[in-house]
């Protein structure tokens, strides 16, 4: 029962048709609506549901909100009490609040995210079927991304003003969706201040994760490769398209993931990784990083931090 | 290689100098050489940190600009982000974005 993944993400966009070609020539995603008013819905070839990815025009980036399913209608009822009781304000939201979904619950995390929950949502299927299916399809454009993995968002830490938006989302999640704590970066005195964490409900390390920022905003989404050499290849298109790569392939320490980091027509990052790391289990210990060692934690080869890997964000 | 004329970008706190096609913004010209005088972020015009003050020269944009970190109002004053700046002619930039701390520092 409860949450089992990350849902989708919905992404503001100053270029609508620059957005589309990105995700799907460069992740490899597919549309499979578009809105009256210019909002485009995409999946990946392994996702079943209609849309992982929802771009909305703006005249900024961005996230719009996060959302994620959970297994059971009945959950929205368990939950949206558990929240309410957290002391934490909870809308419900009918059948196509969230557009092809069933209905859901809203809220505002800690961090200043809009957050979404959903049972339901359009199935469309994925790309090979479900009856002796291939191991991939003949149309993989791009990254060829299976599917949208998690996302990384930026809160507020100013212990100076005694605020730990990370820590203190980090917890709301644990107490009322259950989520589980797989990493976390301590620093400050003594490390006794929790800085980053990492959050699974599936049994890979991370299906959304918190960093600190002067103020909120969305740090990455990420999409799921097979494996390292996938990863390069994906960064091969990227280089091709001229893309904005931020970080060209390399390893994490935390999560162990393969990663590399670049960005949309908008400045909003993506991540495209492999690796599953390890498997996250409920009583996994938690695996501690401190703050002197956060640059071989987030880079694992070189142990330097790309100034603007923490410091940019949309 | 591009045949298009270069124009000179001069960074108004530093006086430094460097030649920027006029097929490309300003931002890609110095990211390009390697050089740092103006922080280099997501170079699509999301997420700020390029900010610059346009002195002298007429330029023209090569694509939106979030207006979470350039107003209407900021725009009229000449302010910019530079990944989105084509110059039309040389121009004297002053930069205001700065790469902020993300995480405060311990101890």
């Amino acid at each position: 029962m409860g949450v089992m993944r990350i849902g989708h993400a919905s992404l503001k966009v100053m270029d609508i048709d620059a957005a589309v070609d990105h995700y799907e020539t460069v992740i490899g995603m597919k549309t499979t609506h578009r809105g009256k008013d210019g909002s485009a819905f995409l999946k990946c070839w392994d996702e079943w549901d209609k849309y992982s990815v929802v771009l909305t025009p703006s005249d900024r980036a961005g996230l719009n909100h996060i959302a994620y399913k959970v297994e059971r209608d009945s959950d929205l009822d368990v939950l949206e009490k558990r929240i309410r009781d957290w002391g934490l304000g909870v809308e419900p939201v009918p059948a196509d609040g969230l557009q092809f979904c069933g209905r859901s619950l809203k809220m505002t995390l800690p961090s200043g995210h809009q957050m979404y929950l959903y049972a339901q949502k359009e199935l469309v299927g994925k790309d090979v079927g479900t009856t002796n299916p291939d191991p991939w399809p003949d149309d993989i454009r791009g990254a060829g991304a299976h599917w949208l993995d998690h996302c990384l968002l930026m809160a507020e830490v100013n212990p100076a003003k005694g605020v730990n938006r990370v820590a203190e989302t980090t917890k709301f999640l644990m107490e009322t969706m259950d989520f589980h704590l797989s990493e976390q970066i301590m620093g400050g005195l003594g490390n006794s201040v929790q800085l980053a964490s990492w959050l699974f409900r599936t049994t890979t390390p991370h299906d959304i994760a918190f960093a600190p920022a002067p103020v909120a905003g969305l740090h990455h989404i990420a999409f799921f490769l097979d494996d390292w050499s996938s990863v390069k290849h994906a960064a091969d298109v990227m280089a091709k398209k001229k893309v904005r790569i931020d970080v060209a392939p390399t390893r994490h320490g935390i999560t162990r993931g393969e990663t590399t980091y670049f960005f949309d027509p908008s400045g909003n990052r993506n991540e495209t990784f492999a690796g599953l790391g390890y498997l996250a289990q409920p009583d996994m210990p938690v695996i501690t990083w401190t703050e002197e060692e956060l640059g071989r934690g987030i880079f694992y080869h070189t142990g330097q931090l790309n100034e603007a890997f923490l410091k940019v964000y949309t | 290689m591009s045949t298009a004329p270069c124009r000179t970008v001069r960074i108004a706190q530093t006086g430094e100098e460097y030649a920027c096609r006029a097929t490309e913004t300003v931002l890609i010209a110095l990211a390009r050489i390697g050089r740092k005088a103006i922080p280099v972020g997501c170079l699509s015009g999301g997420c700020g940190v390029c900010r610059v003050a346009v002195r002298r020269g007429r330029w023209h944009k090569s694509g939106p600009m979030s207006r979470a970190h350039v107003s209407e109002e900021d725009e009229a004053q000449g302010i910019a982000l530079a990944c989105r700046i084509v110059p039309d002619e040389d121009l004297e930039v002053e930069v205001i974005g700065k790469l902020q701390r993300a995480a405060p520092t311990s101890g």
